[in-house]
């Protein structure tokens, strides 16, 4: 059986490979490695021929509630951009905080961090706030990579923040450990790690400018733009938010897409120049197809890689290794996982591996929290470098990926760091877990 | 069905009519056609309540 | 026509077959029903929205059966597919539903708890659609249906499920799984719903006992086991005790967590008077890692993967070459059950459940599961209930 499994594996890996020789998109190229991994197994009736297209279109739907969430979220932004709203935003952050600038750093990391915590998303910190807390960085002496740098690693930590984090639940769902007490082993090494980054990569102002010289670079605020019609569309999508936290029993269940639809209505209402939704859906849509296709795509080949036996011979190996090595890989392998399969990563290592460290006597619940600062690194790999390419694309820096990636080193070495600890002392740190609750 | 979830179906048909007029927009890129479908695959079927 | 025009053309085509294939698999499996026949110890059938009439209409509505014997007693209920990718519960259950007459006392059978989780597929999870289960006058297929609901009857999910009352935060994926959404409330949810009737029922019926039956990885610690809060635990003790003694089985007992919420074995004992219990049998099919996910996987519980992972020591069940066929699962779950009953009669007899012609683990090891299932073409049609 290892054998066969084997082979597909590799056909998977063969096929992937050719498809990069023909010049395929990333997304081309993941199908074309589900395709041919489904077929062979067919040819071992694993799964059998007339059930593939059902396990790929199946495997599709896995991620169906984020891809309409990463499409009423970016329209909601667009219409938010479009209006410039943007643009007042970073002019009034600007001017208020150009003097104290270690102050503005700070404040715009919360900034950052409050979106991707509460939604559980860093794509929605970076798709909401991401660009004018970028061109903010900018004008407060920060370089474009290193604004794009660290927009990736403060998002990241938004999406692994307390309350909402999907790797932690994913794999507290699959492993029956309650999703809870996670407020303090989650929250202090955010806040820690994200100080750390903002202090690492924003401290060195790498330009020089004054006040009347920024604000002349800026762009105009369009006539009739004011501070209620920016705070009223984001308001209304926060006081939705925290309005079906705090009376969980007296509101329906809205879910962020409709949260997110409604604000841009709202959005919309407020605009100071008139919006056609119509175009800008249709662009915003096109903008988005390679991520939504990336998770149709990652959904379809966690199916069939399934359905043949390779997510489990792949999970086999995990727990198969001893524990002081298994501690060393999770540096690599926790991220790649991400990289390859997004959340899927969190479903197929993470859930073994937590009900192995369990029984090894580590407290589960900080081990998911250490494990799940090291998951959203993984959003910034190849083959999916989900949010690695939505921060390029927001920032608008231009150069190439690896040396985006490149700017973000010491606060990824800082946050492995503090995963994998959190993970190997985590019986230690139980406290953190009670005190949460 | 809730008021919510009707609003829901409308959420996807809106994503899938966007899709599918990029899809007829489309005239040169030929790899971005197979994304759009890839994406509308899911969408329709939720859409027809199959899945 | 262009030559653009015939590729996005032909791109449709191949989309539209595939998806056209897959569509109607999808929908087959979703409307198939697998009948159950109501053998000779049923005396009424009655749905589940007669205990939360909001239920009504929905595809959540499912068929709850009455065992009525003619002696006063005690009353149990055994709750069946839970999670309907644990399929030993229903197999159990039908077990019960088509064998079974009760002497003394009441049982209440609930076999198919979230329908519309049965009527539902796991997305990369890459389960087959159906099982048979062979016997005597051929073979009879199941729908292997999912953990959770379906999002075709409860859409959108939260962004985290609070649960009601006690505002425990849970995986946005719990809104529609039955063993996180009890006690429940009349209009909540769907999922609370279905639990709110259940609860309900409970209280109404004045049942003593619970039984929520599932299955378990082999990698999971609470597997193989009992679960049970305080007031369940001396019985649950006894028929550890008395199914190794008699039965040479081993089932463990595991407490059911204080702050654990939404869970059978917490909020059933919580919520009324009835002592539950929740019972795991392994199922390594759902394990991470095996090889690919068959019907024969699923049946025989046989896996290289596992075998080599047991042999370092790393699962929480006895296995060997031998895996966990189904017959092993089912035959557990009939005897823990009935010694359930017994023990229950014996600590309080005026509220005893006597049933009878229900195997024994060793009955079920001999005759496999399918002897046990009436063909549904011969039997009485005003007895046959789809599901
Ligand atoms: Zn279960």
């Amino acid at each position: 059986m290892y054998l066969h499994i084997g082979v597909i594996l590799l056909v998977m890996a063969a096929a992937y490979t050719a498809a990069n020789r023909l010049k395929l998109s990333v997304e081309l190229r993941m199908l074309s490695a589900t395709l041919a991994g489904g077929i062979t197994g067919a040819f071992f009736h694993t799964p059998p021929l007339m059930q593939l297209g059902r396990h790929m279109i199946e495997g599709s739907f896995t991620y169906l509630d984020v891809m309409l969430v990463f499409v009423t979220a970016t329209i909601f932004i667009e219409i938010m951009a479009t209006s410039g709203s943007v643009n007042f935003v970073v002019r009034g952050i600007v001017t208020t905080f150009f003097r104290v600038r270690m102050l503005a750093l700070f404040l715009l990391m919360f900034v950052i961090l409050i979106p991707g915590a509460l939604t559980g998303a860093g794509s929605v910190s970076v798709l909401t706030v991401g660009a004018p807390c970028a061109l903010a960085l900018g004008y407060l002496g920060v370089s474009r990579g290193r604004s794009a740098a660290i927009l990736f690693i403060i998002a990241g930590l938004s999406a692994a923040a307390p309350p909402v984090n999907i790797w932690a639940m994913i794999v507290s769902a699959g492993t029956a450990i309650p999703y809870v007490g996670f407020e303090l082993p989650l929250g202090i090494p955010v806040l820690l790690l994200g100080t750390f980054t903002m202090l690492t990569l924003g401290w060195r102002q790498e330009q020089r400018l004054s006040l009347e010289q920024v604000l002349a670079e800026m762009p105009p605020v369009p006539e009739g733009m004011a501070w209620w019609r920016v705070a009223l569309p984001f308001g209304v999508f926060f006081g939705l938010v925290v309005i079906g936290r705090v009376l969980p029993f007296t509101i329906p269940i809205m879910g962020l897409p409709l949260q997110f639809v409604l604000s841009a209505a709202v959005a919309l209402a407020v605009s100071p120049g008139p919006i056609n939704i119509l175009t800008l859906s249709r662009d915003t849509v096109k903008k988005l197809t390679p991520l939504l296709a990336t998770m149709a795509v990652v959904g379809a080949m966690q199916q069939v890689m399934t359905v043949t036996g390779v997510k489990g011979l792949i999970s086999f190996a995990v727990i198969s290794v001893p524990l002081i090595m298994l501690y060393a890989l999770l540096v690599f392998i926790i991220p790649a996982s991400e990289g390859v399969l997004t959340y899927g990563g969190a479903a197929i290592i993470g859930i073994p591996l937590v009900w192995f460290l369990d029984s090894r006597g580590l407290h589960a619940t900080v081990v998911i929290a250490g494990l799940s600062l090291l998951w959203p690194l993984g959003d910034g790999l190849p083959p999916t470098a989900l949010i690695g390419r939505l921060t390029m694309m927001v920032t608008e820096y231009r150069e190439s990926y690896i040396s985006f990636l490149k700017k973000t080193w010491i606060p990824w070495l800082a946050i492995t760091l503090v995963g994998i600890l959190m993970v190997i002392f985590s019986a230690k740190l139980a406290f953190l877990v009670e005190w949460s609750m | 069905m809730t008021v919510i979830m009707i609003v829901y179906y409308l959420i996807t048909a809106f994503t899938a009519a966007m899709l599918i007029w990029n899809f007829i927009r489309e005239k040169s890129d030929r790899q971005k056609m197979v994304l759009y479908l890839i994406v509308l695959t899911p969408l329709l079927l939720r859409i027809l309540r199959i899945r | 026509m262009t030559r653009t025009a015939i590729y996005k053309m032909s791109l449709a085509a191949i989309f539209g077959l595939v998806s056209g294939i897959a569509g109607y698999q999808f929908y087959e499996h979703r409307h198939y029903q697998a009948p159950i026949i109501a053998g000779p110890g049923v005396t009424r059938v009655v749905k589940l929205h007669e205990y939360c009439p909001s239920l009504k209409g929905t595809p959540a509505d499912t068929d709850v059966f009455f065992l009525e014997g003619a002696g006063d007693g005690g009353t149990v209920l055994l709750v069946a597919n839970t999670h309907s990718n644990e399929p030993a519960a229903r197999l159990t259950a039908e077990i019960f539903l088509e064998n079974c007459t009760i002497q003394k006392g009441r049982l209440i059978v609930i076999p198919q708890f979230n329908n519309s989780g049965s009527r539902n597929t796991k997305p990369g999870d890459g389960y087959p659609l159906y099982f048979e289960i062979p016997t005597a006058w051929g073979k009879k297929k199941f729908r292997m249906g999912n953990r959770n609901a379906s999002p075709l009857d409860s859409w959108p999910d939260p962004d985290v499920y609070i649960h009601y009352p006690d505002r425990s935060l849970l995986s946005y994926l719990d809104v529609r799984n039955t063993n996180r959404t009890w006690p429940g409330r009349p209009d909540g949810p769907l999922m609370e719903r279905v639990c709110f009737a259940a609860m309900e029922l409970i209280r109404n019926e004045q049942v003593d006992v619970a039984i929520d039956i599932h299955g378990a990885e082999t990698m999971f610690p609470v597997t193989n086991c009992i679960v049970a809060p305080e007031k369940s635990s001396r019985i649950a003790t006894m028929v550890q005790l008395m199914t190794q003694a008699m039965e040479g089985f081993t089932v463990n007992v595991y407490p059911s967590p204080q702050n654990f919420r939404g869970l059978s074995h917490r909020e059933i004992g919580d919520y009324s008077n009835a002592m539950p219990f929740l019972l795991e049998a392994p199922i390594p099919f759902l394990d991470q890692p095996t090889g690919p996910k068959t019907e024969e996987l699923l049946l025989t519980g046989r896996d290289p993967l596992l075998l080599s992972l047991a042999r370092q020591g790393k699962l929480f069940v006895p296995y060997d070459e031998y895996g966990w066929p189904m017959k092993n699962r089912v035959g557990q779950h009939c005897s823990v059950i009935l010694e359930i009953m017994n023990q229950l009669s014996q600590a309080s007899p005026e509220r005893a459940v006597v049933a009878e012609n229900v195997p024994r683990y060793k009955d079920v090891l001999e005759h496999d599961v399918g002897y046990y299932y009436h063909n549904p073409a011969t039997a009485d049609p005003a007895r046959v209930y789809p599901n």
